[in-house]
């Protein structure tokens, strides 16, 4: 056999590349992370090839000081933990003291750092130093990582396509600095502008430079705070919806992360008001006290374990709900994404649309440029905007000829025609922030639903029915569009959402009782949550070391399904820590409001008409069935004077 | 294969057989029907995961008007083939398979041409090979079932509950059924039997047979290790039974009682519907009782808030014990009152959180019904 030795130091570091750097992106992730830990205030990424040519990281904050440059690339060597206690409460986003070593260990690295003064210039290849120079004395951070996986042939042979592999890269990107938007970010890919943020501290804005202004004008901020968590954050709007969660962001203490029981929380604010399929565009920070925090789970920094996560997930589920609770959540008929595509939408209906708001993107380049490109990879994020409206001939940017992207290299980049023409344009407008403009604009479209809140529901007139399905109605403000069955469902299940959970005490005796066997930890939990359980009528006595005996029930349990009602009841204690009867029943409250409704494709005479849009605007939440699908849609006078050209929009002349 | 035979026969094996025939299940082929025919005449096979059932007909009976022309075998698409046979046009029909399974089925001028399977797939049913039968009296069996089977449970988390447990020992057979929230139990002797056997039938099962007994029939059981085999003349059914032990029942039947009421069964139950129209399924099941005993004072009540509620004077031919209030799922009572039919019973409380019994008040021993009371707040 042969003798145990330590395996040479660059041999371990590759080892734990293996965990830390899985793809270009995991790069990415490191040294941005780094450098937001180094305080800079402004971060350049610029990538070739989807990283796997080059990715060059450009910071402006406190760099290295010259001794210590060398050890950076040691593995375990970190300038911020020190001591035991540190590692349980991290407040920066590195601690592990292994990614540059990782990073150097497999890929060529070139790193040019100064804290001010004279700069270190080290080269890195496979681990080994190669060259060592003195550079010059900008404070701040550049490193280059080039030729990754070069000596890792397997791990190359793993990458995804360059599409996916960059659409990590930018998935990356974003969360961080949704997480960060007092930094600013840019995002260069072949020298093609994918991001940039203003570093103003405003999330709305980083949003809207990711998702667009689309996106955003249908995306409503929430915040809350409990002794512990302080979040905050923005949510779409349910008729604003993506068929993956990706779209969900969590940053926790500035960190992206990963984590079921938030996105489910986000989910669970939502209450029915989502389609089935369908997942919100949502973003959330959260501030914690680093001791609730652990992120020393896995190498990537990615999955945490929080103490009180149960308490947080309610905190974010309550604090989401009631935003959404308040708003007017009809869907605009012509400025719908999913669902209601009206087919009279024809070409110049569009441009209608585009003008209102293309003036925004006359402003901001990089994006109009990214969507100008149709060739361009198409970003997990962006894709499902970039295909559903057609900004990506967005007219005014055309007329304005504005350069497409302008990166600067090198000097002799500053003499581009296009940076000066580039600039005249900005000129005047430098003091005025590209997105305060927009702001302002969605500030008169929120002011406008806030006058629609006082009276959240319109008073509708009832006009007619057409196919037997579809109930017009009026209102001071133009047309609307109910569909019949869903409005009942809706009316319906408010009423059984209640009734159902208003069920006897009364418990019905077992003649042989039922044993539930559980794991030690599932047994403490539910040792902790038995007051929760005797509150909805589940009474578990312990019997032997994890099982519990069950010798009653609630009346109200459907015959045959007592073990599972049971099961299923002590399963979602577990999961979400609280229970109501109620929600607990909500699927049982769908089934019965669809089943006692009106059908599609049954008259209903003005007297019925009436009465179930009475009913509706009682309702709590009258925008959609218990489904998620709309009950109503919204025609504005404007839409319908547009629709047949008794106003021209401001803009109409401008394009076509 | 080639026979004829009387249309109104055939349809009545057919009709037996069709039992154990579903259209859904994992293998296509048993949502066929399979027919041999020999020298003898017919055996009609149906079968689904429960039970099988299978039929004869004889040419020697010269009611069915059978001739076989040739024998062999073949397996037909159930649910056509008997919708066809119930609508051909004259007193005899003829079935002749030709090539590929081919069947053609003609009665008068009348004529179908279906697509058959081959019958070597058809699974085989299982053997019983043990010789100890055990003759029942079939008006007695199906007694035993009806009485039974109405405590069978559904609730798929505990199969073990969804059959009826039979014991049969010192010439006794006990048959027991229990959801946990009610229990019945029928004892019968069996003459001459110095077997003694303990296996569990599955209560879908016990209703089918039930079904298939016809008046002052006698039949006979073979049990081996999971199937049970029912001979009725010409039928034979087989059924699985379950697995694993039944929990032991015969503590749970209280033998003492604080409070007691006698009844016609009818009378009670008509009174326990009126009771129950208010109860709400979705909600609290419940009724109650109050007995008062000394002032002779015994009345039903139902509760539900958001519709109304009920309150009736009962009439018990006779009352004896503590006052006591209890309360319960009318649902069981109303089970447990129709398998008593036209008798006279005894209710037995010993508290308002204990279990109750009804028992007939001729040949007390021999059948129980209990009932788990509800407890209310
Ligand atoms: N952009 C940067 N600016 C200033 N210092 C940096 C920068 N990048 C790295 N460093 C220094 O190099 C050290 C090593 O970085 P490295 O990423 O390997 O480890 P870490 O960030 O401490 O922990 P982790 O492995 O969890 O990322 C850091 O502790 C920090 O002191
Ligand atoms: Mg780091």
């Amino acid at each position: 056999m042969p003798k145990i030795h330590a395996l040479s130091s660059v041999l371990a570091d590759q080892i734990a590349a293996g965990e830390v750097v899985e793809r270009p992106a995991s790069v990415v992730k490191e040294l941005v992370e780094n450098s937001i830990d180094a305080k800079s205030s402004e971060i350049d990424i610029t990538i070739q090839e989807s990283g796997l040519q080059s990715i060059q990281v450009i910071d402006n904050g406190i760099g290295i000081e010259h001794d210590d440059v060398k050890n950076a690339f040691k593995r375990h060597a970190t300038s911020k933990i020190t001591d035991r206690e540190d590692l349980f409460q991290v407040r920066s986003l590195g601690f592990r003291g292994e990614a540059l070593p990782s990073i150097a260990s497999v890929a060529d690295v070139d790193i040019k750092t100064s804290t001010g003064g004279e700069g270190t210039n080290l080269h890195i290849k496979g681990g080994k130093l190669t060259d060592e120079e003195p550079s010059e004395a900008r404070r701040g951070t550049d490193i280059t990582v080039k030729d990754l996986f070069f000596n890792t042939p397997a791990r190359l042979k793993y990458m995804k396509s360059p599409s996916t592999e960059l659409s990590k890269i930018t998935d990356i990107v974003y969360r961080l600095a949704i997480g960060h938007p007092k930094i600013s970010f840019s995002l260069i890919h072949n020298r093609r502008e994918l991001l940039r943020t203003s570093g103003r501290g405003d999330v709305q804005q980083v949003i809207g430079a990711i998702y667009g202004i689309q996106c955003v004008r249908k995306m409503i901020p929430f915040k809350g705070q409990n002794d512990d968590f302080k979040i905050s954050g923005y949510v779409s709007l349910p008729e604003l919806t993506r068929a993956s969660r990706n779209y969900i962001s969590v940053i926790l203490n500035g960190r992206a992360i990963n984590n079921q029981a938030i996105s489910q929380a986000i989910l669970h604010g939502y209450g029915s008001k989502l389609m089935v399929g369908r997942y919100p565009i949502a973003v959330i920070n959260i501030h914690a006290d680093p001791l609730l925090i652990d992120a020393n789970v896995h190498p990537t920094k990615q999955d945490v374990r929080i103490s009180k996560e149960t308490e947080l997930s309610n905190l974010i589920s309550d604090n989401i709900y009631q935003v959404l609770s308040k708003q007017n959540l009809i869907p605009d008929a012509l400025h719908r994404n999913h669902a209601v595509k009206p087919r009279y939408n024809n070409i110049s209906q569009l441009n209608m649309n585009l003008n209102q708001v293309s003036d925004h993107y006359s402003r901001k380049t990089s994006s109009s440029d990214y969507h100008n490109d149709s060739s361009s990879v198409q970003l997990n994020s962006d894709q499902a905007i970039a295909n559903d409206t057609n900004l990506k001939q967005s007219p005014i940017s055309e007329n304005y000829h504005l350069p497409k992207t302008v990166i600067i290299h090198s000097k002799s980049d500053l003499k581009q025609p296009d940076l000066n023409r580039f600039q005249s344009y900005f000129q005047n407008e430098h003091d005025v922030l590209p997105f305060d403009n927009e702001k302002s604009n969605q500030q008169n479209e929120l002011n406008h639903n806030h006058a629609n809140q006082s009276g959240r529901f319109p008073d509708l007139n009832y006009v007619g029915q057409i196919r037997n399905t579809y109930l017009i109605a009026e209102g001071s403000d133009g047309m609307y569009i109910l569909d019949q069955h869903a409005a009942q469902e809706r009316v319906n299940y408010e009423y059984y959402r209640q009734q159902i959970g208003q069920v006897s005490n009364d418990e019905q005796k077992l003649l042989v009782p039922i044993i539930l066997d559980y794991s030690a930890a599932d047994t403490f939990k539910i040792n902790d949550r038995m007051e929760i359980l005797n509150s909805v009528g589940i009474n578990l006595e312990p019997f032997g070391k994890n099982s519990f005996i069950v010798r009653q029930h609630p009346t109200w349990f459907a015959s045959g399904q007592e073990e599972d009602t049971i099961k299923e009841m002590i399963d979602w204690v577990l999961t979400r820590g609280k229970i109501s009867v109620a929600d607990f029943r909500a699927k049982t409250a769908i089934m019965m409001s669809c089943k006692r409704a009106i059908k599609a494709h049954q008259h209903l005479d003005s007297r019925q008409a009436r009465s179930l849009i009475q009913h509706l605007k009682t309702c709590e939440d009258p925008f959609n069935c218990p489904h998620g699908r709309p009950v109503l849609v919204h025609f504005t006078t404007n839409d319908l004077q547009r629709m047949f050209k008794r106003i021209q929009d401001p803009h109409h002349s401008n394009s076509y | 294969m080639k026979f004829s035979i009387k249309r109104t026969a055939f349809v009545n094996s057919l009709n037996i057989v069709s039992r154990a025939i579903s259209s859904k299940t994992t293998i296509p082929i048993l949502t066929g029907l399979k027919i041999v025919a020999t020298k003898d005449g017919l055996i009609l096979t149906g079968s689904n995961a429960d039970i099988s059932i299978e039929t004869r007909i004889k040419a020697s009976n010269a009611d069915n008007k059978l001739a076989i022309a040739s024998t062999g075998s073949i397996v037909l698409p159930a649910r056509f083939f008997s919708s066809i046979v119930k609508k051909l046009p004259q007193d005899t029909m003829t079935l002749d398979v030709t090539d590929n399974f081919q069947t053609r089925i003609t009665s008068g001028s009348s004529s179908f041409d279906i697509n058959g399977l081959d019958p070597t797939n058809y699974p085989h049913l299982p053997e019983i090979d043990s010789d100890d039968s055990i003759t029942l009296s079939g008006d007695i069996f199906k007694e035993i079932i009806q009485q039974t089977v109405i405590a069978v449970s559904d609730q798929e988390s505990r199969p073990i509950l969804n059959g009826v447990h039979f014991v049969l020992s010192d010439n006794q057979l006990v048959a027991v059924a229990t959801d946990s929230h009610r229990l019945s139990q029928r004892k019968v002797k069996i003459d001459d039997s110095d077997k003694s056997f303990d296996f569990i039938i599955p209560g879908d099962s016990l209703v089918e047979l039930s079904r298939m007994i016809k008046e002052h029939q006698d039949i006979q059981m073979r049990i081996s290790e999971n199937q049970v085999l029912f001979t009725l003349d010409e039928t034979s059914f087989y059924s699985r039974l379950l697995e694993g032990n039944y929990p032991d029942t015969s503590r749970l039947i209280p033998t003492t009682s604080s409070t007691t009421l006698q009844f016609e069964a009818p009378v009670l139950l008509s009174a326990i519907e009126r009771a129950s129209l208010l109860s709400h399924e979705s909600r609290n099941n419940v009724v109650k009782f109050t007995l008062k005993p000394s002032q002779k004072i015994a009345t039903i009540s139902g509760n539900s808030p958001d519709v109304g509620k009920v309150e009736e004077n009962l009439q018990p031919d006779s009352m004896d014990g503590e006052d006591l209030t209890i309360s319960y799922n009318p649902d069981y009572m109303k089970d447990a009152l129709r398998s008593f039919g036209k008798t006279m019973i005894n209710i037995s409380f010993t508290s308002p959180l204990r279990p109750f019994t009804l028992v007939p008040t001729e040949e007390k021993e021999n059948f129980v019904q209990l009932i788990t009371p509800v407890r209310t707040f």
